[in-house]
């Protein structure tokens, strides 16, 4: 356990290629980032900057091909019991990724069983509780199908926190949803960080940036360019490449 | 996100199977029929199959068989009436049919070998004291109890007197056995014909002569005068072409494209295409430049273009004759007979004779030479017979045929060599019936496919169980980014899959068996092996269908299992294989379908499945329409209801949306 001051996720040096027909991609360029614990860091960058491949290596989806990194104290490189340390570590996906062939409740309840090994009963009240926290206990019974976007997202955030994870990740959690669904989805997170909830969010949404995060990054080519609070990042970068970005998206 | 996902509904919609572009059309029958079965709990779809079974029971029963005789009123119809009868002697026992006479064991009733064997007597010696005696019967008791005999039955009687009382020992006929098919049922009588109808159909062209047999010397009644007759038969000639030709035989092929055997013993005649070359004697020795004349001698009306071209075959030409190809001039003369052709040979008039006949006349010539040393003509080379590929006629031998005239229209005749028998029982004396089953599969007798039908179902149940181990074993395999798993698995699939299924269930039963009872020390029953066969070999096509469905799984849905901290295999086990199974369903029920099918190739093993039945009942019967048909119904009818199943199963896998 690491202390609460220190780092929960040290990021150093990070480099990752990607080898394709078309050549090599060098994804991440020698990325370094620090978060500590409680700490909302929201990352933002052009489509291929390497943003979402960073979030992917810190649950090791990915494994690194240069420098390291250590969540909460074990370096993942080599680190024996991977699955123990993703189990801290809750990922939510653009594309939900619920799993279509269990109801809400199910998907919230198979990983307590099967990785927690939790009680039957305990998982269902966990599961239940947690719907009930993003705002739709009503959907338990519900296969994915059936649930609208924003509700499948909150049904994959409800899944992510049954794990009772240290850090939560976010890969562009509202890119795939209709404009009206994206708040219900937002506001659970920003409940979430309201808590405590150390988070790493790959986001474009400003408005839950200025709200929620200690922290804003830009990355493009596979390097940081620039990070700060998101009021000074948003509104006055220093970086050519980063006004130029965000010229594009406001 | 489209509308359908946002509708919140109460009750599933079913929608029409994948790939089908009908939309949302409305359902037709079937599918409204199969949607209704699937919404049924799993234990109305258990009691709906009980019932199917019940009800095939109810088809295969004593009642059902009365119904379909009643209805058409010909016994003949349900293969089960090959009846074995066992009846009680000493009743009338009316054997329409010539009366030959009695052995001390058997009744003969006519002088045919197939008769002896379907009618059987038994004897049966009893010792007891004489109870009671009256002019019809004896009563004895016996050891076992009292016994009471009609004396017409009795064989042989002993008395002797011990004590008081007569102690007699009788020897008499306890029953006879009737072996047939049954024509024909009463109420209170049954008729077997034991011996089929041998007739015979020829051009009347072939009768040398025909002598009618007068019908007081004819047992059969019904006798009109001039039925039967007695007919001298020319023997058939054969023409063909001939394949083969051996001391034992004569193999010709017939103009319609058939093959037949011919035994010489059988032939009176026959007539090979003999080719003879003679030469003049001074002729033979003089030597021929090209451009000289030769004269070739041959007797009119025989075909010397044909001569000449069977010239060219021969392995070696005499020197007169060499030329004849064009480099000399050839100068054909013709004669009227053979012998004035000679004459002129042995003259000088002609330096050569050929001569070409399949006739009597062949050897002619070799028996001329024979008996005129001093007539100026050798023979450079015997006579050559043609052995192959040349047109031959047959004439087989004449025959005798007696027997009744069935019909004679214009130029043809058939005559009934051996009349059917025909005996008729009394049902009341029959005491026992034996019916020839098993192997009596058809569909009037459902009965006698039963057994067929549960070795097909239960081999294939088991095959497929099996195969679907070895395919999800090398399925996952398949997936696997280790290249030595993925090599072995890719090596099975490709090896198996290239291999036809027959091959592999003869390498079971006759290759793999065999090593493992000889150096494992495992039998394996001729069952087992075709399971294992079958399951191989499906093993390879279910293990692709295993691969296809994990890989149609999205990559998130490892990625999310895994980001939730589980294993592999646990990913595996508990989110990507369940909605692989999914996916797989339709062609996996499609596999098992086809399997049951597949499943006839193992009467290779002679394994008595539905098939081979089947094909049991057709040599038996020489009925194939009627057998074959039974076994492609009953196939159909399995198939059918199988896939009815399966797609119930489908249906209800279906995920609600």
């Amino acid at each position: 356990m690491s202390h609460p001051s220190e780092p929960i996720i040290q990021i150093e040096n990070a480099h990752k290629r990607f080898h394709t027909l078309r050549g090599t991609v060098h994804a991440l360029n020698g990325v370094s980032l620090n978060v500590r614990p409680g700490e909302v860091v929201v990352i933002v960058g052009p489509s291929g900057s390497g943003k979402s491949t960073l979030l992917r290596c810190i649950n090791r989806l990915e494994t690194l091909d240069g420098g390291s990194i250590t969540v909460d104290g074990i370096p993942l490189k080599g680190a024996r019991n991977i699955n123990k340390v993703r189990a801290e570590v809750g990922m939510v996906f653009q594309q939900f990724n619920l799993f279509p062939d269990r109801t809400a409740l199910g998907n919230i309840v198979l990983a307590q069983r099967v990785v927690r090994k939790r009680k039957k009963a305990e998982a269902i009240a966990k599961a239940n509780e947690l719907l009930a926290k993003v705002g739709i206990p009503e959907k338990a019974d519900s296969y994915p199908a059936q649930l609208s976007g924003g509700q499948q997202q909150r049904v994959a955030i409800a899944r992510a926190l049954a794990m009772d994870p240290k850090i939560m990740l976010f890969d562009e959690p509202t890119s795939a949803l209709d404009p009206e669904m994206i708040k219900e989805v937002l506001d659970v997170m920003l409940a979430l960080a309201k808590e405590g909830m150390t988070m790493v969010v790959v986001s474009h949404e400003m408005g839950f940036a200025r709200a929620a995060a200690d922290r804003a990054v830009f990355m493009d080519g596979g390097i940081i360019v620039e990070e700060g609070t998101p009021d000074v990042l948003f509104s006055n970068p220093s970086h050519e490449r980063t006004k130029l970005f965000l010229s594009k998206i406001l | 996100m489209d509308e359908r996902t946002r509708t919140e509904q109460s009750e599933p919609i079913y929608l029409p199977p994948a790939g089908s572009d009908e939309g949302f059309t409305q359902p037709g029958l079937y599918e409204r029929f199969i949607n209704w079965l699937a919404g049924l709990p799993w234990w109305a779809i258990i009691l709906g199959v009980v019932a199917v079974a019940v009800l095939y029971s109810m088809l295969t029963s004593e009642a059902y068989r009365r119904v379909i005789q009643s209805l058409t009123d010909n016994p003949q119809s349900s293969t089960e009436d090959l009846y074995n009868v066992v009846q009680i002697v000493g009743e009338p026992t009316m054997i329409v049919g010539r009366y030959a006479g009695e052995t001390q064991d058997s009744v003969v009733t006519v002088v045919d070998e197939l008769l002896d064997s379907v009618i059987e007597t038994e004897q049966v010696t009893r010792t007891g004291f004489l109870l009671a005696e009256d002019p019809a019967s004896i009563t004895l008791r016996t050891d076992s109890g009292l016994v009471t005999i009609p004396k017409d039955r009795v064989v042989d009687e002993q008395r002797e007197m011990v004590g008081d009382s007569e102690q007699i020992t009788l020897t008499y006929i306890e029953r006879v056995t009737v072996s047939g098919t049954m024509t024909k049922r009463t109420d209170k009588t049954m008729t077997i014909r034991t011996v089929d109808e041998v007739a015979q159909t020829f051009p009347t062209a072939r009768i040398l002569s025909r002598t009618a047999i007068p019908c007081d010397q004819v047992a059969a009644s019904g006798c009109e005068e001039g039925e039967y007759v007695t007919i001298e038969r020319q023997g058939e000639i054969i023409t063909g072409t001939l394949n083969t030709l051996s001391n034992t035989n004569l193999s010709l092929s017939l103009p319609d494209g058939n093959t037949r055997e011919i035994r010489r013993s059988d032939i009176d005649r026959f007539d090979v295409p003999t080719l003879t070359v003679a030469l003049n004697a001074r002729s033979a020795t003089r030597s021929i430049v090209p451009g000289d004349e030769v004269r070739i001698a041959f007797v009119q009306g025989t075909d010397i273009t044909q001569a000449l071209d069977e010239l060219e075959t021969l392995d070696d030409v005499p020197v007169p004759l060499r030329y004849t190809d064009g480099q000399s001039r050839v100068v054909l003369i013709g004669y009227g007979t053979l012998d004035e052709a000679l004459a002129a040979t042995g003259a000088g008039e002609a330096d050569a004779l050929l001569y070409l006949d399949d006739g009597p006349d062949r050897r002619y010539i070799e028996t001329w030479v024979e008996e005129n040393p001093t007539g100026g003509v050798v023979l450079p080379t015997p006579p050559r017979e043609c052995q192959k590929n040349c047109r031959v006629t047959v004439k087989l031998k004449d025959d005798v045929l007696t027997g009744r005239v069935a019909w004679e229209i214009e130029d043809e005749i058939r005559l009934v060599t051996t009349e059917a028998e025909y005996i008729e029982l009394d049902r009341s004396k029959i005491v026992e019936n034996r019916r020839m089953e098993p192997g009596a599969c058809a569909l009037n007798n459902l009965r006698g496919c039963n057994a067929g039908i549960f070795l097909t179902l239960r081999v294939t149940l088991q095959a497929y169980a099996l195969a679907l181990v070895f395919g999800l074993i090398f399925g996952l395999l398949r997936v696997q980014t280790n290249p030595v798993l993925y090599a072995v698995s890719t090596l099975y699939v490709e090896v198996v899959r290239g291999i036809p299924l027959l091959v592999i269930l003869l390498y079971a039963g006759f290759v793999v068996s065999p090593q493992l009872r000889d150096n494992v020390g495992i039998t394996l029953s001729d069952e087992q092996e075709a399971v294992l066969g079958l399951a191989f070999g499906y093993g390879a096509f279910i293990a692709e269908i295993f691969r296809a469905g994990i890989q149609s799984i999205s990559r998130g849905q490892m990625e999310a299992a895994r980001s939730l901290g589980m294993s592999y295999p646990q990913g595996m086990r508990y989110v990507v294989l369940p909605q692989a199974v999914r996916v797989v369903l339709p062609p996996l029920g499609n596999d098992f379908i086809s399997m049951l099918k597949d499943s006839a190739l193992i009467s290779v093993l002679a394994l008595p499945d539905l098939l081979q039945l089947g094909r049991l009942y057709v040599s038996r019967t020489f009925r194939a329409f009627e057998g074959y048909n039974t076994v492609a119904i009953l196939y159909l009818l399995m198939t059918l209801f199988l896939s009815m199943v399966v797609r119930v199963i489908e249906r209800r896998a279906r995920l609600p949306r």
